[in-house]
């Protein structure tokens, strides 16, 4: 097995092959893909696009088509979450963080996939994408205990259709989800992972489902193709169907 | 992926409808012609966070009748409604929906299957699970680690970068 490591959007992406390591020419690419993204969409970053608009240095109006298209992209995700997952923070600053990780994954995806790679897995910061298998047995991935990051609260098969998992709570950047009311009650959610279909879906139903909390879950599980682990402030986990006999979980 | 979430958005809807139109002649109408043997429930929280699975079908309701029920009595409306067959691009379609006291407290699809034929329930809820274990990475034999989101400087220290380490 071959690991490719980069640092990227604030974070590490780790990409590891079945195989041996793609060519040069290709991790390369991957690595553009992501510093694409970067570079339009990083509030971290005073010279990006987005920054200049966070300023207010540009109307949207004015803004690139691409960020423009993920910006309409961002907030059709705010509709079709019922306004749990939203593109603005709360002083009304356009925030496309929630979406750009997994969009650049996805590119990077396209990147290995046109290039011939079928058996990898992408890990950037926490959001996992994968392709094909581990040479015979499934990629698996570990879900992060929030009470101990050194301990994994179950592991999980990447198989079939559902190649893509995200995890979403209050670890280690800090509180960028914004939600209302007391955010450590014991009810709410730590920490939601999503296993879907696509990164995207994953990565933005995690964060929903952290910012809607109990409440929302029943809606958003049954609207979206998704399977669930939620771990909330009191420690006590829920899973939906297909996640409650996980490696390491058991149903009550 | 969408096509799904369509689809439970249909049934949705037509639960909606159907629950609307038994509220609607319930006064007027205390017994309603061609009732199955639908269980009638008046628990005011049932069901919310259970795992239902696919229940089994019940007698089918002649096509272009009328939707049947089995309900209690009084002013509130609370028990469990059966909707009509509805076909749907996933096939024959029929939901059951459970009400207390006026609110739908659970929704399940009594004939549903999908494309390959399989059943499918539309009820995907979280329920309570324990660990059962505690896993480390290297045995639990990961080569990818899930958590919120880590910055570089956090990724030393992180499961993900002992895997990387090792090239597992």
């Amino acid at each position: 097995m071959g690991v490719h490591v980069f640092d990227t959007m604030g974070t590490m992406v780790s990409l590891r092959f079945a195989g041996s390591t793609a060519p040069a020419s290709v991790l390369d690419e991957v690595e553009e893909a992501f510093r694409v993204f970067d570079e339009r969409f990083s509030l971290y970053r005073p010279d990006s696009e987005i920054s200049r608009m966070a300023r207010g240095e540009l109307p949207l109006t004015r803004a690139s088509a691409e960020l423009r298209e993920a910006y309409a992209d961002a907030f059709d995700w705010s509709r079709s979450t019922g306004g749990t997952f939203t593109p603005h923070r709360p002083d009304g600053v356009i925030d496309l963080s929630g979406t750009v990780k997994a969009k650049a994954m996805e590119a990077a995806a396209r990147v290995l996939e046109s290039s011939g790679e079928t058996d990898w897995m992408l890990v950037a910061g926490g959001d996992i994408l994968t392709r094909g298998d581990l040479g015979g047995p499934p990629w698996r991935a570990g879900i992060v205990d929030p009470d101990d990051r050194g301990a994994l609260l179950c592991a999980v098969e990447l198989v079939g259709r559902h190649t893509a998992l995200a995890t979403s709570g209050t670890a280690e950047r800090g509180e960028h989800i914004w939600r209302t009311g007391d955010p450590r009650s014991p009810q709410r959610y730590r920490q939601v992972t999503v296993l879907a279909d696509d990164i995207v879906t994953a990565d933005v139903l995690a964060t929903a489902l952290v910012a809607g909390g109990p409440d929302r879950c029943p809606e958003l599980i049954d609207r979206f193709d998704i399977e669930a682990i939620t771990v909330d402030y009191a420690g006590h986990l829920t899973a939906t169907p297909g996640l409650q006999s996980a490696r390491g979980l058991t149903p009550i | 992926m969408r096509a799904r979430a369509l689809a439970l958005s249909i049934l949705s809807s037509a639960a909606v409808l159907t629950v609307g139109w038994q509220l609607g002649t319930q006064g007027q109408t205390p017994t309603v012609p061609d009732a199955t043997a639908t269980t009638t429930t008046t628990a005011p929280n049932g069901g919310s966070m259970s795992s239902a699975a696919a229940a089994p079908a019940p007698t089918p309701t002649a096509a272009g009748s009328s939707a049947s029920a089995t309900a209690p009595a009084s002013d509130s409306a609370s028990g469990t409604f059966t909707g009509t067959s509805v076909q749907t691009r996933f096939g024959p379609v029929q939901v059951q929906i459970t009400v207390a006291n006026g609110s739908i407290t659970d929704v399940t699809a009594l004939q549903l299957t999908d494309k390959d034929q399989r059943s499918v329930s539309i009820s995907n809820r979280a329920a309570p699970v324990l660990r059962q274990e505690v896993l480390a990475a290297q045995s639990a034999n990961v080569q990818g680690v899930s958590g919120a989101t880590y910055t570089s400087d956090g990724y030393l220290s992180s499961l993900q970068s002992a895997l990387d380490q090792a090239g597992l």
